[in-house]
């Protein structure tokens, strides 16, 4: 097992009707009440029954199911309900990518092993802790790819043992799905050719083939198959095989400066507030994390007495690490504040960490003198060390396959 | 008569440049290298940019080398090769054959 995939089917209307259990087994439009000129984002098994798509307007889905109940789209919420599941699977998984919200990849080589238990009984406990902590339908599914899992997971399957038994269910299974070692094309050949990540064209068209599953697909010639569906072809054919090569890719961690301070007194001046972010702002451009870089980003807060939060973010043309030009971006926008309140606390957060371009002068200018006390430095140096010290790359055989006879390196000598 | 330059000579005023380095690879059993150890993390591959071969020399010392141009998970772009004769993995810094393409049609 090295790959896993955990899947949410319908994660907008999933997260609405754990929040309000009424729903469930009721029609589900996301998007927004039927008299608002948008767009259906999310609907449930039940509304699709009756002809809702996502896209469809929500005048049209009204029509089409009448008995829905239509919620407007949080998208935050849903965003951080997705962020929750990750966080819970990076305390297993060091490997892990966001393929969209509430569906996730992850590497569990070796894993199971970590942990002395055995495959399934390690990825049944893994599903019982998402389905516990998030209270969503989780499903989870591990294979010896990256496609296998995939198609496992967003295939819905009786899976009693751990051993896929090839009927499909209208649910989530209450058990992960363990594709074993060896057995994925045979899995696979089971499978409806619309889980191949292809373009809804070629699924259309190998329908109209008259094929309908992976294992007809992987039975074809190569040859025959990617001349008729090209690239996309190849690689259909390729996974229903089982062959898979692609690599889980792990999300880039943004690095993030948080520093936070408790006001001495409660203010409504915007004079101890300036002078409190340039106390945060020199703290944090210390931290060991963003020595020596500069950020486009700064996100300033102010916690007010009465509860509420004030919050203004400064994007800078040109990143920067001086506290003194954030300061003076800030102040502005400190002064313009109304408070409705007075400010106890005050934090900021600094983001968007980059390098620094531009202000870079040469290091050798040019010029016949400066040339000669370079010559000079670096005789003094050879002499000191006794051997050369400075270098000059050289072409030896340039038109060589082989890369470490193309180049040489050379003792300077002026 | 050629004067005397005055110049020591030696092997130390002479370097190999860009020789390979020994590097640790996991690999699937089609070879295709699925992990790097680089700066004592095995750092999984997230993208195989390019593959190439080499053979050459096959008359003396035989040279038979398959060139990966690897993305790492952490982001970092590396070049390895498999030494088809040692069965040994090196890294080395090598324009790809797509990036030599790339550079010309600029």
């Amino acid at each position: 097992m090295e790959a896993a995939c955990l899947f949410v089917a319908d994660f907008a209307v999933a997260i609405a009707r754990r929040d309000t259990p009424a729903l469930h087994g009721r029609p589900v439009v996301i998007g927004g009440s039927p008299e608002e000129h948008a767009q259906v984002t999310a609907c449930s098994v039940e509304a699709a029954a009756a002809g809702v798509t996502v896209g469809t307007t929500l005048r049209r889905a009204l029509t089409l199911c009448p008995g829905a109940v239509f919620l407007p789209l949080q998208e935050s919420a849903i965003a951080a309900e997705s962020e929750r599941l990750s966080g819970l699977l990076e305390l297993y998984s060091p490997v892990i990518e966001v393929i969209a919200l509430g569906h996730v990849h992850f590497n569990v080589h070796g894993l199971a092993r970590m942990t002395g238990m055995a495959d399934w009984p390690y990825l049944r406990d893994l599903q019982e802790a998402a389905a516990a902590t998030s209270g969503l339908p989780v499903q989870l599914a591990a294979a010896e790819t990256v496609f296998a899992a995939h198609a496992a997971a967003v295939t819905i399957f009786d899976s009693t043992d751990g051993r896929t038994q090839g009927r499909r269910r209208t649910g989530p299974a209450e058990n992960p799905v363990l594709v074993s070692s060896g057995e994925t094309r045979t899995f696979l050949a089971g499978l409806p050719v619309e889980v191949l990540p292809v373009s809804p064209l070629v699924h259309v068209r190998l329908r109209l083939f008259g094929l309908e599953h992976l294992g007809q697909v992987a039975d074809l010639p190569f040859s025959a198959i990617q001349a008729q569906f090209g690239r996309e072809g190849a690689r259909a054919w390729e996974l229903a095989n089982g062959r898979d090569d692609a690599v889980i890719t792990p999300r880039r961690e943004a690095i993030r400066v948080n520093e936070e301070v408790d006001l001495p007194a409660p203010t409504a001046r915007s004079e101890p507030l300036v002078v409190g972010t340039r106390a945060l702002l020199q703290r944090a451009l210390s931290r060991p994390a963003i020595r020596g870089q500069v950020l486009r980003r700064l996100d300033w807060r102010l916690g007010l007495e009465n509860g509420e939060q004030i919050s203004r973010r400064a994007v800078f043309r040109e990143p920067t690490s001086d506290p003194a030009r954030m300061l003076l971006v800030l102040t502005g926008k400190i002064e313009r504040l109304q408070l409705p309140a007075p400010a106890v606390a005050l934090g900021i957060t600094l983001s968007g960490l980059c390098s620094e371009y531009g202000h870079q002068a040469d290091l050798w200018p040019n010029g016949p003198r400066r040339q000669r006390e370079l010559l000079d430095a670096i005789a003094q140096l050879n002499a000191r060390e006794g051997a050369p010290q400075v270098y000059r790359i050289v072409e030896v055989q340039p038109w060589s396959r082989i890369p470490e006879r193309q180049l040489a390196l050379v003792a300077f000598d002026g | 008569m050629v004067p005397d330059s005055r110049t020591p000579t030696g092997a130390g005023r002479f370097r190999r440049l860009n020789g390979p380095r020994p590097v640790a690879v996991e690999a699937t059993p089609r070879g295709t290298p699925t992990a790097v150890l680089w700066l004592g993390v095995y750092q999984p591959v997230a993208t195989v940019l390019d593959t190439w071969r080499i053979d050459d020399e096959w008359w003396r010392d035989e040279i038979a080398r398959r060139y990966f141009a690897l993305e790492l998970a952490s982001g970092r772009h590396v070049t390895v090769y498999h030494d088809l004769v040692n069965d040994a993995w090196y890294a080395q810094e090598y324009a790809s054959p797509k990036e030599n393409a790339k550079q010309k049609r600029a």
